[in-house]
């Protein structure tokens, strides 16, 4: 396993290793079911001891019941006292024997100790004397026959045996608890940097990617179920950077390359014009044609500084609530000489209102129909349609076309991209269009979309609610 | 016209001060804020072009010193287009702005707009050469024939006449003939002037419309020899 770097004490205070926390989490968990497994046995454990002692007590009345309802011979009095003298010989059992007669009598306060059985039936516990152990006692009713009178009598066991096998389970259960919880919090820590270990690898697969090697990715096999997520989010955050760089690197290309044919007409021709004398008339063709360079760059200089606004996030800032259809019918007037040259015809359907910034909304609207009249034959329609759902405005405009492959529709919007390479350089739009319809797309919080399905291409843009 | 500039990059001030002298203008020139705001307050103007970045007092205090004093009208000349330098300029009392780069003919247009505002009704019978343009019975003549117009090239023929002898720039055509307030880099105006001279002038000898390469339209009568 690769050593990660120690950090300093004070970051390491802060930041907690998942490892330590898993182990003490276990180990919480540990104590709990240990408490609830050990609460569980006392409770089975009293409970049969409860039980023993009530048979014990139970026996011992047994014991000398038979004797008493059975033996007949004159001496039973004599065999009784010898009988009890074995059993309690222990010193854990204790008789009494109470009755009208004084010889069928046995035990100190034996007549209190009937007393006390005959007013509570069922096995008690009390303390016979201050001082002395616990007692568990029973007392039954024995019937007179012809060697003795009718008779009471009561049998007791010590209960402290019984009771010292509970307090030493009490005394021993929570050190065992605890000694349990410390093992589980030391294996589970171990577990867990063993666990863990996918995530060094992740780590030291990180480091090794830089600027150098963009294309290097996670290795996604080697990673577990749990970060395969992690590490293929990862993997796409870093193929939408390097798309991203690619995009930016090919831009600042294309930027220096549209700016470098007007600067070389300009520098060019401004040479020629100057290396022989010329008359008023032909230096004034040149500085014509030096306008119209300049007019280029100057387009070109305005727009990119337009996309770079909205890419800074500006966000269209006087908006007004209007009806989009009617702001189409608009855009779609300026058109109408364009449209009758080239024997088109533009429909508008549907309408929404909108907040919109309306310079900005004609802008975008006008960059669509210029594309469908560059790309539909002659004769076409052309359908500028209005969708309204759920809060957002959508615009788009369809006009029949050459087939466009699918992987090139999103690619439409990119600034200097040119499905057709052979088109000319001198493009009215130079190829910024759709990024400008885009750009003022995310400006009021909506996005472009692009199809070509069945013949018709079919632009849009939507609209996002102005508080968003 | 009286025009104050106050711009500190020579080249601009220069060609600015040669150009609007040559339109008939009288042209005072400063090239920083301290010096522009002594001009703007004690000498009187009908327009002042003020740039937004200056040394000594940038252009949006001079503003705010001068709106305290006067409403001479005051277009602003910035480098950044974005939101909150055009908002804060507005705010501060200016009439318009333009964002560099800005073209010469878009600058003049502008000007004769701040200044033209507010001023005598106009005229709703237009002549240029042989054309007659009555802007009530919305109608147009030459030489007594009556012109065949579309609305679109009505108004944009009576925008002309109304500047006639000005430069129209494609912008300024679009914005005031069909309401784009954006550069459409469309052809739209060009073919509606192309349409609008085949109605106009192709019929007649004397062209009156005339195209500023690189620059714009222009609606007048010249020499022969033009």
């Amino acid at each position: 396993m690769k050593n990660v770097a120690p950090a300093p004490e004070a970051q390491a205070l802060r930041r907690q290793s998942i490892a330590l926390r898993l182990a003490l989490m276990f180990s919480a968990v540990a104590l709990t079911v240990f408490a609830l497994i050990g609460f569980a046995v006392h409770e089975l454990l009293s409970r049969d001891l409860a039980r023993h002692e009530q048979e014990q007590v139970a026996d011992r009345i047994a014991d000398l019941r038979f004797m008493l309802e059975r033996g007949r011979t004159p001496e039973l009095i004599d065999r009784v006292h010898d009988k009890i003298a074995a059993v309690t010989s222990n010193g854990r059992t204790r008789y009494w024997l109470w009755s009208d007669d004084p010889v069928w009598r046995y035990g100190d306060e034996a007549g209190r100790m009937a007393q006390i059985t005959r007013a509570q039936p069922g096995i008690l516990l009390l303390k016979v004397a201050p001082g002395q152990e616990q007692l568990a006692v029973l007392g039954t009713d024995i019937a007179a026959t012809p060697v003795h009178p009718p008779l009471r009598l009561v049998a007791a066991i010590d209960t402290a045996p019984i009771n010292q096998i509970l307090r030493t389970f009490e005394i021993w259960l929570l050190p065992v608890m605890l000694c349990g919880a410390l093992l589980v919090a030391a294996l589970s820590y171990r577990v867990a940097r063993v666990g863990l270990r996918p995530l060094a690898q992740l780590s030291a697969d990180a480091q090794d990617i830089g600027p150098d090697n963009r294309g290097q990715r996670l290795r996604m096999p080697a990673l577990p179920l749990e970060l395969a997520e992690l590490g293929s989010s990862f993997n796409s955050a870093l193929d939408r950077l390097d798309s991203a760089y690619t995009q930016l690197e090919s831009f600042n290309a294309d930027v220096a390359h549209e700016l470098r044919t007007p600067l070389a007409n300009l520098i060019g021709q401004t040479q020629v014009a100057l290396s022989r004398e010329r008359d008023a008339a032909q230096l004034r063709e040149v500085l014509q044609s030096n306008l119209e360079e300049l007019e280029r760059l100057r387009t070109i200089v305005s727009d990119m500084l337009f996309l770079a606004r909205a890419e800074r996030g500006e966000r269209a800032a006087r908006r007004i609530r209007t009806s989009l259809a009617r702001e189409i019918d608009k855009t779609v007037e300026f058109f109408d000489v364009l449209l009758d040259d080239a024997g088109l015809q533009v429909r508008v359907e549907g309408d929404a209102n909108a907040a919109i910034e309306t310079s900005l909304f004609h802008r975008a609207v006008t960059n669509l129909l210029q594309n469908a009249i560059q790309h539909a034959p002659r004769g076409a329609r052309i359908l500028a349609r209005i969708d309204a759902t759920n809060e957002r405005a959508r615009v788009s405009v369809s006009n029949p076309s050459q087939a466009i492959p699918t992987e090139q529709l999103p690619r439409l919007f990119d600034r200097f991209y040119r499905g057709d390479a052979s088109r000319p350089n001198s493009d009215a739009n130079h190829g910024l269009g759709l990024a400008i319809v885009k750009a003022i797309a995310s400006m009021h919080g909506g996005r472009v979309f692009a199809q070509w399905e069945a013949g018709i291409t079919t632009v849009g843009f939507t609209l996002g609610h102005p508080d968003k | 016209m009286k025009v104050l500039i106050i711009e500190d990059e020579r080249k601009t001030a220069d060609y600015l001060q040669r150009g609007l002298t040559e339109q008939g203008c009288a042209v005072d020139v400063a090239y920083d804020g301290i010096d522009g705001q002594h001009l703007a307050v004690h000498y009187d103007h009908d327009v002042i072009v003020l740039d937004a970045m200056l040394p000594g007092l940038s252009g949006f205090e001079l503003l705010r010193s001068l709106r305290a004093v006067k409403n001479t009208p005051v277009i602003m000349l910035t480098a950044r287009d974005g939101v909150e330098d055009r908002v804060r300029g507005l705010r501060d009392g200016a009439d318009d702005y333009l964002v560099k780069p800005f073209s010469f003919v878009e600058l003049f247009a502008r000007l004769q707009a701040l200044t033209r505002r507010g001023r005598q009704q106009e005229a709703t019978l237009l002549r240029v050469g042989g054309l007659t343009i009555d802007l009530i019975a919305r109608r147009a003549t030459r030489d007594t024939q009556r012109l065949d117009l579309t609305a679109k090239e009505f108004a944009l023929l009576a925008l002309l006449a109304r500047r006639q002898g000005e430069i129209l720039s494609k912008t300024t055509i679009a914005e005031l003939v069909w309401d784009m307030h954006f550069d459409s880099h469309t052809n739209v105006v060009e073919v509606a002037i192309k349409r609008l001279r085949a109605k106009i002038d192709a019929p007649f000898t004397a062209p009156l419309l005339h195209t500023i390469r690189g620059m714009g339209y222009v609606l007048e009568e010249r020499g022969a020899s033009a």
